[in-house]
This record gives C-alpha cells, structure tokens and sequence, in this order.
C-alpha cells in the first residue's frame, strides 16, 4: 500500500482540492497540476533539452566515428560510449523526465478512473483514499466532463491531440543526422512514440490524455525558449542565422540613396579605376566571351562603380617617420 | 533499418513497455475495467431472485472482450435453481475508435423486486425489465427502443407504478402493467439511489447533495432538503423521519413532513449503506469499517462497534440483532452493540443482506450466493451464480 500513500492518496486530494477552487471542474484541476507537476520536473526537463542539444552537436562525431568503425560494431560502441564521456553527457539522460513521469502517469491514471464516479466499484473504492480535510468530502462528485471531453473515456480527438502535440515536441528536439542509418532510426522514433500515446489515448480515460496534451504544450514551450524550434522549422533557423550575418548597412541604405549623393560618390571615384561597366554602357556578354552577363557581383550598381582597395600584403605598408 | 539497436531505441522501448505494465498493473489495485454488479436478493413466497455480478479482472490496457450478457436467476429457499434468464444488451452509442466493446454489459446493482407476479430489474445498460416472475419470459421493457443512462440504484414498485433514479439526474415512474412512462422528475446530477416511497410521497437522494420529496401521483417537488454531500444511499422512513448517510460524513434525519433537519450525525467517512432501525436505535454501516448506534429521536451516539473493514452492503434486522457484512467479506450479528462474527465468506460484500425465516442471504464478490442460519452462522447452502 505504500504505492497509494506516495502517489495515489496525494494525487487524489490534490485533484479535489484544486477542483474545489474551480467550481468542481475536474479538467481544469488536470490542467493545474500539470503545470505544477511540470514546474516541479523543470530541473530535470532543462536537464533533458540540455542533453538533446549536446547530442545534437556530437552527432558529426559520431557520424565520424560510425564511418571510421564501419564494419566493428564493437569499436563503435566503445568509441560512442568513451566520447559520451568526454563531453560528460549520457545518452539515457534524455529519458530519465520521462522515466520520473511515468509513476505519475499510473497515479493519474488511477485516481481520475476512482474520481470520475462511472463505475460503482471504483468510486466506492475512493473513499478509502480520501484524507480528513472536510474539502475533501463536500467537493465530490466532480464534473466530468470538460469541453466536449467526457474524463472518463477516451476520445479520437484528444488522441490525435496527444499524438500531434507529442509529434511536434519530439521534432524540435530530434538531431540531424548525415548517418542514413541514425536517420532511418530516428525517423521511426519521432513517429512510433506519438502513435503509440495516440493509440492508449484511445483505450485510456479522457482525463489522462489532458494531462499529456497539457503537459506537451508545457514542454514545446520550454523547448522552445531555450533552443528555438529545433528540427521542427529548420528554415526558420537558417533564414534567422542568414538575417543576422546579412551586411544590412552595406546594402539597403545604399539602394534607397538619393542620386546627388551617388554622383557625388561617383565624383569621388574619378581617379578609381572603375571595376565594371559604368551607368549607361551596355551590359552584356557581347564580344567578351562570358556566357553570362556581368551584374555587377550581387552588389548594388552605385557600389560596381567604386573600386575596393586592392588587398595589400604586409610588404605594402606604408613604412612609419 | 535495424530498430531496437541504439540505446536510445532501447531506452524508449523499455518506457513503454514500463507504461504499459504500469497502467495494465491498475488492475491488480482494484480498478475495475468494466462494472461488474452484483444485486441484492429479492423475495417472494420461497423464491429467490438475484442478478449475479460479473468477474472481468484487470483493467489498464486489457482490451480483452467484456462480458455483454447478464442474467437474473430465481432460486427456492433450499438453494435449487429455478430458472435463468439472460438480459440482452443495449447498444453504445459511438465509441468506435476505442477498445470498449461494441455494447453496455447487463451489470445490476439495484436489488430486483417482485410485485403482482413480475419481478423487476434495472440495468447498468440503462433499460428496465420487467418479466414473469415464474417463468421468466420476458413482460416489457423500458424504453421500448435504444436506453438509458445507466441504473445503479433499486426499483421500487408502489400502487400501479415502478419508480426508479437514473444517472441522466432523472426520476421515472412507469405504469407498472405495460411500463410506459407516467412521469419523470429532473434533478441536478446522477442518481445512484433506490427510492423509498411511503404514502404518496417518494424520497430519494441525489448525486447534487439534495433529498427530493416527491409526490408519486405526478412527480411534483414536495421540498427538497440540501447536504453537503452527494448521497449514494437509500432512504429509510420511521416514525416520520426520514433517514440518510451522505458523502459529507453525516447520517441526517430529516422530518417528513416539512423537510426540516431533526439532528445530523458525523461519522468517519462517507454513509454508502442505508441505516436500519432497530428497537429505539438506528445502525448506520459507515466506509470508516464501524456501525454507529444512534438515539433514534435525539441523534445521541449510543456506540459504535469497530468491524475493521469497510461497510457498504445496507445491514438487516432479525429478531433483535443486527446483521452486517463488511468488505473484508465477514458476517457479524450485533446484540447489545456488541459484535459477534458469524462466518468469513472470504470474498467482499457489497450487496445489502435480507433475511428472511431465521437465514441471512448474502450474495458476496465471489458471485456466491449463501444462506447462512442467523443465529449461528452456519452455511446452510452456497449457490454458484455463475454455474461454475
């Protein structure tokens, strides 16, 4: 019975205590204590995303090494387990929040099938679980049903809910990988984890799945302010990373300029010699030889007409007094 | 592609298969997948009725079939079965998706009554049934098509009607001849309880805290008296009292006539069984495994007998003493607010008792039904109901 004083009991009262602030209403309480829950494991959650994001980044390692030790699984193993080592990370780290949640899951499961009074033998059963405090006893029965969820049995939404939401937290925190192989593998992980909660969604009450969806939700939010989308848009990644490297003031300013300031510039460059065709001349391929027409190398046309310095070797510098 | 090689492949593998012996495990700490049932027994002349409750063992992820039949069974005072008769099924509503079977087990609760040579019976299925109480053959049903929410509690029969609570919160009065609907009455939530009716005047306890008295010509409120509980217990009436246990850990007596409060009494946990009145005391079974003795008029305790296990099956009186069982599955007689332990079925007991000529019928989670002499406990029969 310890089972039911360290997990059960407590998650029990926990419900109907929180049900008692919210009118009774059994999804919503679901939802609060999910968010405690996940407050509770966020040590272990940063922990988790942490290990992912390392994995993420040993993986051209690992890639390096699976190349090297192709045809000796052994060696590879070794050589896996002795740079998981080095870079002081343990690849069973990423599973150990999921492991902490699992008695969770069980106590939940357990208490909402006694809280949801569908079954005489399960809500008679509820009151051997119920502490003195006299909330206790005059919150009950709770309502459930939430939304257009009944608590009590499972529903095809909440399990596309549950496996989508699952789906998304998974693809933000998969890593790349060049290895086909690895890929192939984690290709099935990210699909295989949210068809399976999908599927129990199916057979388990509803009030469960509320708190898997919730709890994803809190989760892709976390994963999301520590380390961005991941996987999940990795254009969104890209186009921020190259938005960043862009030289903006080099080019944008340039473009909108007026055109007295670009002859002025020109006036300046007279004794430049000019690097492409100036303003006006013919721009082709005509007589020249090239198959494609020059444009300037992606730089703005008032910029073509100013000549960079010529890069200059130590021995060009002008010698100091 | 080559699965369950990587660590992190046997990593995830292990959690669900951890997940699933985990939920799959809810079973063996007693949730049940399915109801099971198990009514009460019913009596007419030397014959017995009683629907027997259903073992479908574990719950979690078994999607294994549940059983879509029940039955009542008639059985003579020695023990000799007189007939079965199977109770079809109601279709589900939806639930396609899902592991849940196709339709709603027959589970009975509520103990059958006899009345005018038809025994009635509600179902888990939400349809009541109404057959020949010798033959069995089957008289109507209600409704005619499709069903109700489920019927945890008793039916009972008074005048020309059968009144019945439903878990949709409503009260249903039927012709009791052709089971048409005369009336129906809508409380706030599920309705777990047998009604008790006295007169013209029907009192039942709602699952949104109240007792209703209501008129049984046309279902109209008479008052309605609040707790602060639900109440999943069956009424009882004496010298115009009315007695209630509720989930708030109160046994109420309430006047009948005004629905004023008399006294209230606080016990140990929720009252699930009705109370018994015997001589000037009333015994209350409470979940808390002790039966309180109570001054009838004032509420004063008188005692209270510590059985150790929980008390959800309603007790009964013969000739002075107070029968009860508890879930542990032990019979006790109580005399003098003393209690005297009259046999240990092994099994729980959830179902009220009824006595009748000097034995105690006693229909235990074994699906047993035994028959136990009164005063000394000694098993005068014990019938399978499961024919196993």
């Amino acid at each position: 019975m310890w089972w039911d004083i360290i997990a059960v009991k407590p998650m029990i009262n926990s419900l109907i205590a929180l049900s008692n602030f919210l009118s009774g209403n059994l999804g919503l309480s679901i939802i609060l204590l999910t968010i405690i829950i996940n407050f509770a494991l966020l040590p272990l959650v940063l922990k988790q995303i942490r290990a992912s994001k390392a994995m993420q980044e040993l993986q051209p390692k690992i890639a390096e090494l699976q190349k090297k030790y192709a045809k000796d699984r052994q060696k590879l193993a070794q050589e896996q387990m002795k740079l998981y080592r080095e870079s002081g990370m343990s690849p069973a780290g990423c599973a150990v929040p999921m492991l902490i949640q699992m008695p969770v899951w069980i106590a939940l499961f357990q208490s909402i099938t006694r809280l949801v009074a569908i079954i005489p033998e399960n809500f008679l059963s509820l009151s051997q679980y119920l502490y003195s405090w006299p909330v206790v006893y005059t919150a009950l029965p709770l309502q459930n049903s939430f939304l257009w969820v009944n608590l009590a049995s499972g529903d095809i939404f909440l399990a596309i809910l549950v496996g989508g939401t699952m789906w998304v937290q998974q693809k933000m925190v998969t890593p790349g990988t060049a290895d086909p192989q690895q890929e192939a593998q984690n290709r099935m992980m990210l699909w295989m984890m949210p068809l399976m909660f999908g599927f129990l969604t199916l057979t388990f009450p509803g009030g469960l799945s509320i708190y898997w969806i919730a709890s994803n939700i809190f989760r892709i939010i976390v994963q999301y302010f520590i380390s961005g989308w991941g996987a999940l848009f990795p254009q969104a990644v890209t186009k921020k990373a190259v938005k960043e490297r862009k030289p903006k003031k080099l080019i944008a300013p340039a473009e909108q300029m007026p055109a007295e300031q670009v002859s002025a510039e020109k006036a300046v460059s007279t004794d430049v010699a000019v690097a492409g065709p100036t303003q006006g001349e013919k721009v082709g391929n005509e007589g020249t030889g090239d198959k494609r027409p020059y444009r300037g190398g992606g730089y703005p046309a008032h910029l073509r007409e100013v000549k960079r310095h010529p890069k200059r070797g130590k021995g060009h510098r002008p010698k100091r007094g | 592609m080559r699965f369950g090689r990587s660590k992190k492949d046997k990593v995830l593998f292990m959690l669900g298969l951890l997940l699933a012996v985990g939920l799959t495990g809810a079973g063996c700490v007693g949730i049940k997948s399915a109801p099971e049932g198990g009514s009460g027994v019913a009596i007419a002349g030397d014959i017995l009725y009683v629907a027997p409750a259903f073992r479908t063992g574990g719950g979690g992820l078994s999607c294994a079939p549940q059983p879509s039949v029940g039955k009542l069974i008639s059985v003579n005072t020695s023990g000799a079965q007189q007939w079965e008769v199977p109770l079809e099924p109601s279709a589900r509503a939806g639930g396609g998706f899902s592991c849940a079977p196709a339709s709603v087990p027959v589970a009975i609760y509520g103990t059958p009554v006899v009345d005018g040579g038809l025994v009635y019976v509600g179902g888990y299925n939400g349809i009541v049934y109404a057959l020949n109480s010798d033959s069995g053959a089957l008289r109507w049903v209600y409704p005619r098509q499709g069903s109700l929410q489920p019927i945890i509690g008793g039916l009972v029969v008074a005048g020309d009607k059968v009144f019945f609570g439903n878990s949709d919160g409503k009260v249903y009065a039927l012709d009791a001849e052709t089971g048409d609907k005369k009336w129906e009455f809508a409380t706030e939530d599920k309705l777990w309880s047998t009604p008790f009716v006295e007169g013209d005047t029907l009192y039942i306890g709602s699952f949104d805290k109240r007792l209703y008295a209501l008129n049984t010509a046309d279902g109209s409120e008479k008052w309605a008296f609040e707790t602060d509980g639900a109440i999943t217990s069956t009424p009882i009436i004496y010298n115009d009292t009315v007695y209630l246990g509720s989930f708030d850990r109160y046994l109420y007596a309430v006047r009948a006539a005004d629905g004023s409060l008399k006294w209230k009494f606080m016990g140990g946990n929720w009252f699930w069984a009705s109370p018994v009145v015997s001589g000037n005391n009333i015994y209350a079974g409470c979940l808390d495994g002790k039966v309180y003795t109570l001054d009838v008029e004032s509420g004063s305790k008188v005692a209270e007998i510590n059985l150790e296990s929980p008390i959800s099956s309603s007790p009964a009186v013969v000739d002075g003493s107070v029968i009860v069982a508890t879930e542990a599955g032990k019979v006790y007689a109580i005399e003098n607010n003393q209690r005297r332990e009259l046999r240990t079925l092994g099994a729980k007991v959830l179902a009220p008792l009824y006595t009748s000529n000097g034995v105690v019928y006693v229909h235990a989670e074994n699906d047993k039904l035994y028959a136990l002499n009164v005063q000394t406990g000694a098993e005068l029969w014990a019938l399978s109901l499961s024919g196993k």
